[in-house]
C-alpha cells in the first residue's frame, strides 16, 4: 500500500522537479522583462562590437533585455570596477551585469567570490547543445574549475599569418621559427607579455621545447620553474638578437602584428582569432594573398567565457543573454567569418538538422582555417604559469 | 580688527577642492601600507613597499620617466621662450599664435600615432622617399620608434608641450610690457636677444613657474602617449603602475598603491632639484647678466632654440596630416607615398558612434568649462575683494591664512599623477551611487579644467584696472550690470581663450571620464584611445579627425569672436537702430 504512495509522491516530486526547473528559467526570463544589462567586453575590434550589437539588437526583440556594450581595453579594469564597488559595499546595485572574462581574472574574481553563480550548467541551451566532456577547457578555463560560475561563449586557437607572396613555406614549429628569423634578419616577433597572447606565445614554445611537458598541468609552485622553463629562456636568448628591432621592442597586441605584417615589417603575425587574417583582407588591412596556417604539433587553443558579477543590477537579464548567446543562432553567427569567425562551442552531434544546417552553410573565408586543418589543440597549462612566465620575461628582458 | 578670512564662500570653496584631493590620495595611501577592506585586507604592513622596491625593472623604468620628463621640460622651455624672443613683434609672432591652436588642442594620443606614422621605420617618411632614395622595397629593421631611451617619447612630449607653454608665454608676456623694454634696451646699443636674456626672461619665469610644473609633472605621468610611442622594454614608470593596477593578481593593486605614492614624492622631490637648479643656475648668470655686454653668445642659445621649434611645429603638422589620410584610406602599402586606394567607407562606417559620442563629449566639455569659468571669476573676485584682509592675516597667522592654501588645492589634481589618484575617488563616487552619470563625469572633469582656466584667466584679471569698473560705478552705479557690461566685457579676450583652453583640455580627458562615466559615458577621447589599442590606423585616422575639429573651432571662435566683436555688436544695434528708424 505504502510502496505505490511512496512511488507516486517520489515520480510527482520528480516532475514538479523538473517543472519547477522549467518553471525557473521562465521566471528568469520573465524577471529579465524591461532590465538593462550591461555587458563589459573588450571592445577594440569593430567585428565584434557588431557582433555583439547583432545580439543585443535580437535579444531587445525576443525579450525585452536591453544589452548596452560597455567596450573595454582591458578587462582588468571591469575587475577593478568590481572591486572598487565592494570595497564601497555596493553589494547589491553593480554597474557590471555580464563580463566577458579570460582564464586568469575568472580565477582571481572567482577566489575572491566576485562572482554570481553557479549559474550556466542550468541555462538551457548550456543542458540542451554544450557537451561538457568535448573539450577539457570548457570545464576547466586554465587550470581552474569552471563549476557553473561562468558560461561559454567561444574558442579560440592560436594561427599564424602570413603573406604568400613574400613567403612561400613558412616556418612551422617553434624551433623553426628561430631558423627562419635567423636568416631573416628583424622579420619575427611576437606580442609583448603579459598580453595575452604574448604570453601564449611563451607557452607554446615552452610546450614545444620543455622535455617536462607534463609539468606544464601542475601548479608552478610544486614543480621545479628553472629546470623546466630553462629552454625556453635559452630559445629566446637566441631569438631576441635576429628578431624585429632586434628584441628591443615588441608589439602590443595582434592588431599591431596584423599591421606590421601588411607593412611587411615582419613576416609572421598571430592571433588568437581564426578567421583574422579574412577578416583583415576584407577589410583592407591585409594582402589578398594572406593565409594563415598553425604549428605541424598543434597550437594552444582554449574556451572564453561569460560570467555574471555577484552584484550585479540584472542578473536575470545578463543570464537571458548569456543563453541567447549559447542558441545555435548566436553561435553559427558568431562563426561566420567575416562576422567574427569564433569556433562554435556547442556540441554538433547535439543540434537538431536545422541548426546543423546553419553551420554547414557557413562560408569559409579565404584564408581561414577549416576545423580539420587546424589540427591538434594543446591545453592551456595550469593558470599559474602564465604570471609566472610573465614575470620571469619582464625579468630577464625589460628591465 | 582685521576681517576673519573664514568666510562662509571661502571655506565652501576651500572644501570643494580639498574634498576630492584627500580621498584620492587616502584611496591609495590605505592599500600602500595593506588596508584595504573590499579584498579582505585590513592588517597594516609594509610588505607591499618591499616587492615594489624589488620588482624587476623598477629602477630603469623610473630612470626612463626621469630622464623624459626632465628633458621634455628643458627642451619645451627652450624652444618655447626662444620662439617667442625671436619672432617678437614680427608678423611671425602672430602667425605663431594662429599655429597654436590646433596642435594644442589635439588630444596627446593622436599626436603619438600620427608621429608613429610618420617615424617608424614604415611611416610616411620613408614611405616618401622609398624606394627611391633608399632602395628600400621593404621596411628596415630600425628602432625610429619606442626606442629603449625613450626618444620618440621624448620627441613626441616635446611637440605637444612646447605649443602650450608658447601659449601660456604669450599670455604672461604682456605684463613685462617688453616692447618698452626692448625699445628702451635697444636704444642703448642691447642687441634684441640680448634683452630679451638679460631682462625680460629672468621677469617672466616667476609668471610661468606654474605651467612649466606641470608640464614636468604631466610629462612623468603621461600614460596614454607613453603607451603608443614610448618603449616597451622596459616602459615608463607610469605604464609601469598602470599595468599593475591592472594585473589580474589583485595583490598587485597594493604595489601599485606603493608605486603611486613613490610617483608623487618622486615629482615633488625633482620639482625641488628643478628650482633648485635654476636659483643656482640664475645666481651664476648674474655676474654674466650685468657686464655690460650688448650682445653675447648666449644669444645663439635663443636662436637654435627659435629653429628647433619651428621643426617641432612641422613635425607635428606633418603628424597631423597623416591622420585625415589615413582616414579615408583604403589600401595603403609600403612603399607607396599615398594610399593606393581611397575611400569614405571608414567614415562611413563610424558614423552612428561618432555623431552619438560627438554629442557626449560636447555636453560635458561645454558644461565643465562654463562651471570652470564661472568659479575662477568668482574666486578670482573673492581673491581681490579680500585683498587686504589676505595681506593682514597673512602677517598675522602666515601663510596658511593667506590665498596660497586654496591655489595650492586647486593646482594640486594636475600635479598629481591621475593614475592611482583617480582610483582613490574611484571608490568615493561609487559609495555616492554617483558613478556612471553626467555630473560625476563633469565634476571630475572639472578637477582638471578649472585649474587651466583659472591659470589662463588669473593673470590677465589680475592685471585688469579696477578704476575702469569704479569709474563707471561712479558715472553709473548699476555694480552688477557694469561689472558685466564693463569688466567681463573688457577682459572678452581672456575669458573666451580660458573657454578655448578649458573646453580642449575636457576633450582630451581619458583617465578621468572613464572612471567616472564606468564606460556608460563615452567621449570621442575614450572611444579614440579604446581604436588605437586595435591598431587600426583607418578607425583612429577618422577619430582623431574629428577630435580636432571642434576644439580647432573653438580656438577659431575664441581668436576671431573679441577682435570683432563691437563691430558686430555696434553693426548690429545699428541695424536694429536703421529698422526702428524705418518703422517710426
Amino acid at each position: 500500500m505504502l510502496k505505490p504512495i511512496a512511488a507516486l509522491t517520489l515520480s510527482g516530486a520528480l516532475s514538479l522537479f523538473g517543472n519547477l526547473a522549467h518553471a525557473d528559467w521562465q521566471d528568469t526570463v520573465a524577471d529579465a522583462k524591461g532590465e538593462t544589462v550591461y555587458f563589459n567586453a573588450w571592445g577594440g575590434s569593430d567585428n565584434i562590437n557588431a557582433y555583439i550589437q547583432w545580439a543585443a539588437d535580437k535579444i531587445e526583440a525576443k525579450y525585452d533585455v536591453e544589452v548596452k556594450h560597455v567596450k573595454l581595453t582591458d578587462t582588468a579594469n571591469a575587475v577593478n570596477r568590481v572591486i572598487a564597488e565592494k570595497a564601497a559595499n555596493k553589494n547589491t546595485l553593480g554597474s557590471i551585469d555580464l563580463m566577458w572574462i579570460n582564464g586568469e581574472n575568472f580565477r582571481s574574481m572567482k577566489d575572491k567570490g566576485l562572482l554570481y553563480g553557479p549559474f550556466s550548467d542550468s541555462l538551457p541551451n548550456y543542458k540542451a547543445y554544450v557537451d561538457p566532456n568535448a573539450r577539457q577547457s570548457l570545464t576547466l578555463d586554465f587550470g581552474t574549475p569552471v563549476d557553473g560560475m561562468e558560461a561559454p561563449w567561444g574558442m579560440a586557437q592560436v594561427i599564424f599569418m602570413y603573406d604568400t607572396a613574400t613567403l612561400e613555406t613558412p616556418p612551422k614549429s617553434t624551433q623553426e621559427l628561430l631558423t627562419y628569423a635567423k636568416k631573416h634578419n628583424g622579420r619575427i616577433t611576437y606580442p609583448r607579455p603579459p598580453q595575452f597572447l604574448g604570453s601564449t606565445f611563451l607557452k607554446q614554445a615552452l610546450y614545444e621545447l620543455t622535455p617536462y611537458r607534463k609539468a606544464l598541468s601542475q601548479p608552478v609552485s610544486t614543480i621545479d620553474f628553472d629546470k623546466v622553463t630553462a629552454p625556453l629562456w635559452h630559445y629566446l636568448d637566441q631569438l631576441h638578437p635576429v628578431a624585429w628591432r632586434n628584441g628591443r621592442s615588441f608589439p602590443k597586441n595582434s592588431e599591431e602584428m596584423i599591421r606590421l605584417l601588411d607593412d611587411q615589417e615582419i613576416d609572421v603575425a598571430l592571433s588568437f582569432d581564426i578567421s583574422a587574417a579574412s577578416v583583415q583582407i576584407n577589410k583592407g588591412n591585409l594582402p589578398e594573398s594572406t593565409r594563415s596556417y598553425v604549428f605541424t604539433n598543434g597550437t594552444i587553443g582554449n574556451t572564453h567565457f561569460l560570467a555574471i558579477p555577484y552584484n550585479s543590477q540584472s542578473s536575470a537579464g545578463a543570464q537571458v543573454v548569456a543563453n541567447f548567446l549559447l542558441s545555435p543562432e548566436a553561435q553559427a553567427h558568431k562563426q561566420h567569418p567575416t562576422v567574427w569567425g569564433d569556433l562554435s562551442v556547442l556540441a554538433y552531434d547535439k543540434l537538431n538538422n536545422e541548426d546543423k544546417q546553419r553551420f554547414d552553410d557557413l562560408p569559409k573565408g579565404i584564408a581561414t582555417l577549416s576545423i580539420s586543418e587546424l589540427g591538434k589543440t594543446l591545453p592551456e597549462p595550469h593558470s599559474s604559469w602564465m604570471g609566472a612566465l610573465e614575470k620571469e620575461w619582464q625579468k630577464r628582458y625589460a628591465n | 580688527m582685521t576681517k576673519t578670512l573664514l568666510s562662509p564662500a571661502y571655506i565652501m570653496i576651500i572644501g570643494l577642492l580639498g574634498a576630492p584631493i584627500i580621498i584620492g590620495l587616502f584611496g591609495i595611501l590605505f592599500p600602500a601600507f595593506g588596508y584595504f577592506p573590499a579584498l579582505g585586507a585590513q592588517n597594516w604592513t609594509l610588505h607591499y613597499w618591499q616587492q615594489l622596491f624589488s620588482a624587476p625593472g623598477l629602477l630603469s623604468s623610473v630612470l626612463l620617466s626621469v630622464f623624459t620628463g626632465v628633458m621634455v621640460t628643458i627642451m619645451s622651455v627652450w624652444l618655447s621662450i626662444s620662439l617667442v624672443a625671436i619672432t617678437y613683434q614680427t608678423q611671425w609672432y602672430k602667425r605663431l599664435q594662429s599655429l597654436l591652436s590646433p596642435i594644442l588642442s589635439v588630444p596627446h594620443a593622436s599626436i603619438a600615432i600620427g608621429l608613429l606614422f610618420l617615424l617608424s621605420p614604415s611611416g610616411w617618411l620613408l614611405r616618401i622617399i622609398s624606394p627611391e632614395l633608399t632602395g628600400f622595397l621593404r621596411p628596415p629593421n630600425w628602432i625610429t620608434v619606442q626606442d629603449p631611451f625613450g626618444l620618440t617619447l621624448t620627441l613626441a612630449l616635446i611637440i605637444k608641450e612646447t605649443p602650450y607653454l608658447l601659449f601660456v608665454v604669450a599670455a604672461a608676456i604682456y605684463q613685462l610690457k617688453p616692447s618698452q623694454t626692448l625699445e628702451t634696451c635697444q636704444s642703448l646699443g642691447y642687441s634684441r636677444l640680448t634683452t630679451w636674456r638679460k631682462i625680460l626672461l629672468p621677469q617672466l619665469y616667476p609668471l610661468i613657474r606654474l605651467p612649466i610644473l606641470i608640464v614636468l609633472s604631466f610629462s612623468l605621468t603621461v600614460v596614454d602617449m607613453a603607451l603608443i610611442i614610448g618603449p616597451n622594454t622596459p616602459t615608463t614608470f607610469a605604464v609601469l603602475l598602470l599595468s599593475w593596477f591592472n594585473d589580474s593578481d589583485l595583490s598587485y593593486r597594493y604595489v601599485a598603491s606603493a608605486g603611486a605614492i613613490m610617483l608623487v614624492l618622486l615629482i615633488a622631490g625633482i620639482i625641488f632639484v628643478w628650482e633648485l637648479t635654476r636659483f643656482l643656475l640664475q645666481k651664476m648668470a648674474r655676474r654674466e647678466r650685468i657686464n655690460g655686454k650688448r650682445s653675447g653668445i648666449g644669444d645663439l642659445l635663443l636662436l637654435i632654440g627659435a629653429l628647433g621649434g619651428a621643426a617641432s611645429f612641422v613635425i607635428s603638422f606633418l603628424s597631423l596630416v597623416i591622420l585625415p589620410i589615413w582616414a579615408i584610406a583604403k589600401r595603403w602599402r609600403f612603399p607607396d607615398a599615398l594610399p593606393s586606394q581611397v575611400s569614405f567607407s571608414n567614415i562611413a562606417q563610424a558614423w552612428p558612434v561618432l555623431s552619438s559620442t560627438t554629442i557626449q563629449t560636447l555636453i560635458i566639455a561645454i558644461t565643465s568649462t562654463l562651471i570652470a569659468l564661472v568659479v575662477s571669476i568668482f574666486i578670482l573676485e573673492l581673491l581681490r575683494s579680500n585683498a587686504k584682509t589676505f595681506a593682514a592675516n597673512k602677517r598675522f597667522f602666515g601663510n596658511f591664512y593667506s590665498q596660497k592654501p586654496l591655489l595650492f588645492l586647486m593646482y594640486l589634481p594636475i600635479l598629481l599623477p591621475q593614475i592611482g589618484f583617480l582610483f582613490g575617488i574611484q571608490v568615493l563616487l561609487i559609495s555616492f551611487d554617483a558613478n556612471g552619470r553626467y555630473s560625476s563625469v563633469i565634476a571630475m572633469h572639472l578637477l582638471y579644467v578649472l585649474p587651466y582656466v583659472y591659470l589662463t584667466l588669473s593673470a590677465p584679471y589680475q592685471s585688469y584696472n579696477q578704476a575702469y569698473l569704479l569709474e563707471a560705478n561712479r558715472l553709473n552705479h548699476k555694480p552688477a550690470i557694469n561689472f558685466i557690461t564693463i569688466k567681463l566685457a573688457m577682459l572678452k579676450a581672456s575669458l573666451c581663450t580660458a573657454f578655448a583652453i578649458g573646453f580642449s583640455v575636457s576633450m582630451a580627458q581619458y583617465l578621468p571620464t572613464l572612471i567616472a562615466g564606468e564606460g556608460r559615458i563615452t567621449t570621442l577621447t575614450t572611444e579614440a584611445v579604446t581604436l588605437a589599442t586595435s591598431g587600426d590606423r583607418k578607425k583612429v585616422g577618422v577619430f582623431a579627425l574629428v577630435q580636432i575639429i571642434f576644439p580647432i573651432l573653438v580656438f577659431f571662435a575664441a581668436h576671431t569672436i573679441p577682435i570683432h566683436w563691437t563691430s558686430w555688436r555696434l553693426k548690429l544695434k545699428s541695424i536694429l537702430r536703421g529698422q526702428f528708424a524705418n518703422r517710426t
